[in-house]
């Protein structure tokens, strides 16, 4: 007998985006976070956060603000209204796959 | 295909993912508790110590030192306190901005204008009363702000701790006051200052293990 495993969205389901995704999950409602700060929390070159941000940035899920800093150019990062509900409905159906039946009963 | 751009490999150990990520950027968007709370239980309560053995109730002399050493002890920890809990705070929200910052700058606009005035205030009455009530006047209406400003601070920042520290910061205010000169200044370093010690402890146990 097989469980129906429930679609996992292919933009968070790779590590690196879903990594950037859970800590940006972490703002307050209104905050940003500056590309520096998520690089450091992550731990990834900035090349290839940069990568991994324009895939989330197409997909609508984050929303990237370019702006100055003084003369320094500073590009800030939060989860947009999609990018949370999709990271939300990501954890849902993980939760879902641990325990089908469980799952069933919370609304 | 890279390691970054392969999934998961199972549903737990996404779960798992996820749950790390978000306690890293937990702990690193809040400062260490111990940071913001213990250097101000401590400048109360050696400070507010000093002043009672110094200061005591009916003017009693407890433990003889210089008149004024109390006092300053009590100012110069208050500044150690303000420079290590302000630089963990400014070091949790750099590289942050947004509704949080200016919510930061307007509360701790508040802390500025409450004892500017409560200053002012207590300058104008400290020539018409004697010297023990004019101490009191000056400690009991500073702890009665701060117990207040944490009361606020809990309504904007939705945290039950701060709202739990700014009623017994209250309550231990007035029963202090209700004593007396003197036995003020127990209360307040021993339940004050002891009260801030606990209330660093279990935040930060909570932060340590932020779920």
């Amino acid at each position: 007998m097989t469980a129906p495993v429930p679609e996992l969205d292919p933009v968070i389901h790779a590590q690196a985006r879903l990594r950037v995704v859970a800590a940006l999950s972490v703002l307050r409602e209104g905050d940003q976070m500056a590309f520096p700060r998520l690089q450091e929390l992550l731990g990834l070159t900035g090349g290839n956060l940069s990568v991994h941000l324009r895939k989330l940035e197409d997909a609508e899920y984050i929303v990237v603000t370019k702006t100055h800093h003084g003369r320094t150019p500073t590009t800030l990062l939060c989860l947009s209204r999609r990018g949370r509900l999709a990271f939300d409905e990501y954890t849902a159906a993980l939760r879902a796959l641990l325990d089908p039946a469980g799952s069933e009963e919370t609304p | 295909m890279s390691k970054d751009e392969a999934a998961p490999v199972s549903a737990a150990e996404s779960l798992r993912l996820i749950e790390a990520q978000r306690d890293a950027a937990v702990r690193s968007l809040s400062p260490d508790p111990r940071l913001i709370y213990w250097p101000w239980g401590l400048a109360w309560l050696i400070g507010f110590g000093l002043l009672f053995l110094r200061h005591g109730p009916h003017e009693r002399v407890r433990v003889n030192m210089p008149n004024e050493l109390p006092l300053a002890t009590l100012f110069a920890l208050m500044i150690i306190a303000f420079l290590v809990s302000g630089v963990a705070g400014a070091r949790a929200n750099r590289q942050i901005s947004g509704d949080s910052s200016l919510r930061g700058l307007r509360y701790g606009l508040s802390w500025l204008a409450g004892f500017a005035g409560n200053a002012v205030i207590c300058a104008h009455f400290s020539n018409l009363l004697p010297p023990p009530e004019v101490g009191l006047l000056w400690s009991a209406t500073s702890v009665g702000l701060v117990g207040v400003l944490y009361l606020a601070g809990s309504a904007t920042w939705q945290s039950r701790d701060l709202f739990v520290l700014g009623i017994w910061l209250t309550i231990s205010n007035i029963a202090g006051v209700l004593a007396g000169p003197g036995w003020h200044s127990l209360v307040i370093s021993v339940a004050g200052g002891g009260g801030l010690l606990v209330a660093g402890f279990v935040v930060w146990l909570r932060w340590r293990h932020h779920p």
